[in-house]
């Protein structure tokens, strides 16, 4: 009994140490380097870092890259030609796009 | 008699009274916004003036320092810097701007001036006021509250960029680090401000004041080094925490080391 409340703990110490950016409102910036590439930045409102949030690059609804915020909550990719978009998704009702048209250097 | 020599003593008393209590010394950091949703270029314009009246604006020498701070991370912005004449509502005087500096990415820029000290000729002293004014881009916060090792600084407890009118603006002053308690704290409202894209105050005042005290108000910080102020009016206000910095000679004279910080007000709509 005490072993199942100790587990109820831990995950309830997880969930908790997952989830306080879900109070949050996530942010997300990107911008052109004029070298080919593009840069976003994300965060939380709170001050938090966007470190391991995964990235989509999206053209046509098809993912054309995958990757994660670093670090630095920094993520670089290749600019591709023609119409994109841009997806930060930090979770459900967490994810914010950005259009390819929006981002300039 | 004796009646007429006090009520010509009180009169002369007045007449000085009048004239000194003019507004304050202010060091600006001017730019228009204090958020903006992307990375960009913002004119920085350094002005040394009485804000409320957009009176007297002193000539600077070339500053000590100016860089800003971003993520934590410095960069000197001393060669963005040119000399430009300033012109307030009553002379000119002798600014600086700094132009070609681009914010990249996103969160907290807080830009930093350490003037040269100025020498106050009337009172014999100088008066170095440091300055701190920050902007953030895209709503990420990173380093509006963080201390930056000044002389004389005025930490955020509240982020200046943010605040809707009515809010209050909290600080704690700070020497070398330590909290100073008791320290006197002006304040003041940027009421003439630049007219965009001119090296000039605009001549319309945004609010008009009733009496001196007005013009410049006066606060004190409590036991714990700490100021709070209830912000009235939509725009710039200014507080200065006077002669707070350990740096208190220069050149074999007094020097006022202040510490000033910038905070803007937005009406809610």
């Amino acid at each position: 009994m005490k072993k199942t409340m100790t587990i109820i703990g831990v995950l309830a110490l997880c969930l908790g140490l997952a989830l306080p950016a879900l109070a949050h409102s996530p942010i997300c910036t990107c911008y052109d380097n004029g070298d080919g590439t593009i840069t976003c930045e994300g965060g939380f409102s709170d001050g938090s870092s966007a470190s391991g949030v995964n990235m989509y690059v999206k053209q046509g609804g098809k993912v054309l890259i995958k990757g994660a915020m670093n670090a630095d909550s920094e993520f670089t990719f290749k600019k591709p030609t023609g119409k994109y978009l841009v997806e930060f998704d930090a979770g459900e009702g967490h994810a914010v796009l950005i259009d390819g048209k929006d981002i300039v250097e | 008699m004796k009646r007429m020599t006090a009520v010509m003593a009180l009169a002369i008393i007045a007449v000085f009274a009048m004239s000194g209590a003019a507004s304050a010394h202010f060091q600006l950091i001017y730019t228009p916004d204090a958020v903006y949703e992307k990375g960009q270029e913002i004119p920085l314009d350094l002005v040394f003036t009485h804000p409320f009246e957009a009176g007297h604006t002193m000539d600077m020498g070339k500053p000590q320092q100016f860089y800003v701070v971003h993520k934590g991370k410095k960069k000197d912005l001393m060669g963005t810097l040119k000399p430009i004449e300033w012109t307030s509502l009553t002379n000119k005087g002798k600014a600086y701007r700094s132009t070609g500096y681009k914010m990249r990415g996103m969160g907290d820029w807080v830009f930093v001036l350490v003037p040269e000290p100025y020498l106050e000729k009337e009172e014999g002293v100088y008066i170095q006021q440091i300055t701190k004014m920050m902007v953030n881009v895209a709503g990420m916060p990173t380093d509006w509250d963080a201390e930056l090792g000044l002389p004389a600084e005025i930490v955020a407890l509240d982020k200046p960029y943010a605040l809707w009118t009515g809010n209050v603006f909290r600080g704690i002053v700070k020497s070398n680090g330590k909290p100073v308690p008791f320290a006197d704290v002006e304040v003041e409202y940027l009421n003439h401000p630049p007219v965009p894209g001119k090296d000039m105050f605009q001549k319309n005042a945004l609010a008009t004041a009733p009496q001196d005290s007005f013009v410049t108000g006066t606060i004190k910080t409590d036991a714990n080094g700490m100021f709070t102020y209830a912000i009235p009016k939509a725009g710039w206000w200014g507080f200065c925490a006077l002669g707070v910095g350990p740096d208190n000679k220069f050149k074999g004279k007094e020097n006022s080391q202040d510490a000033v910080i910038w905070v803007k007000a937005v009406d809610m709509k």
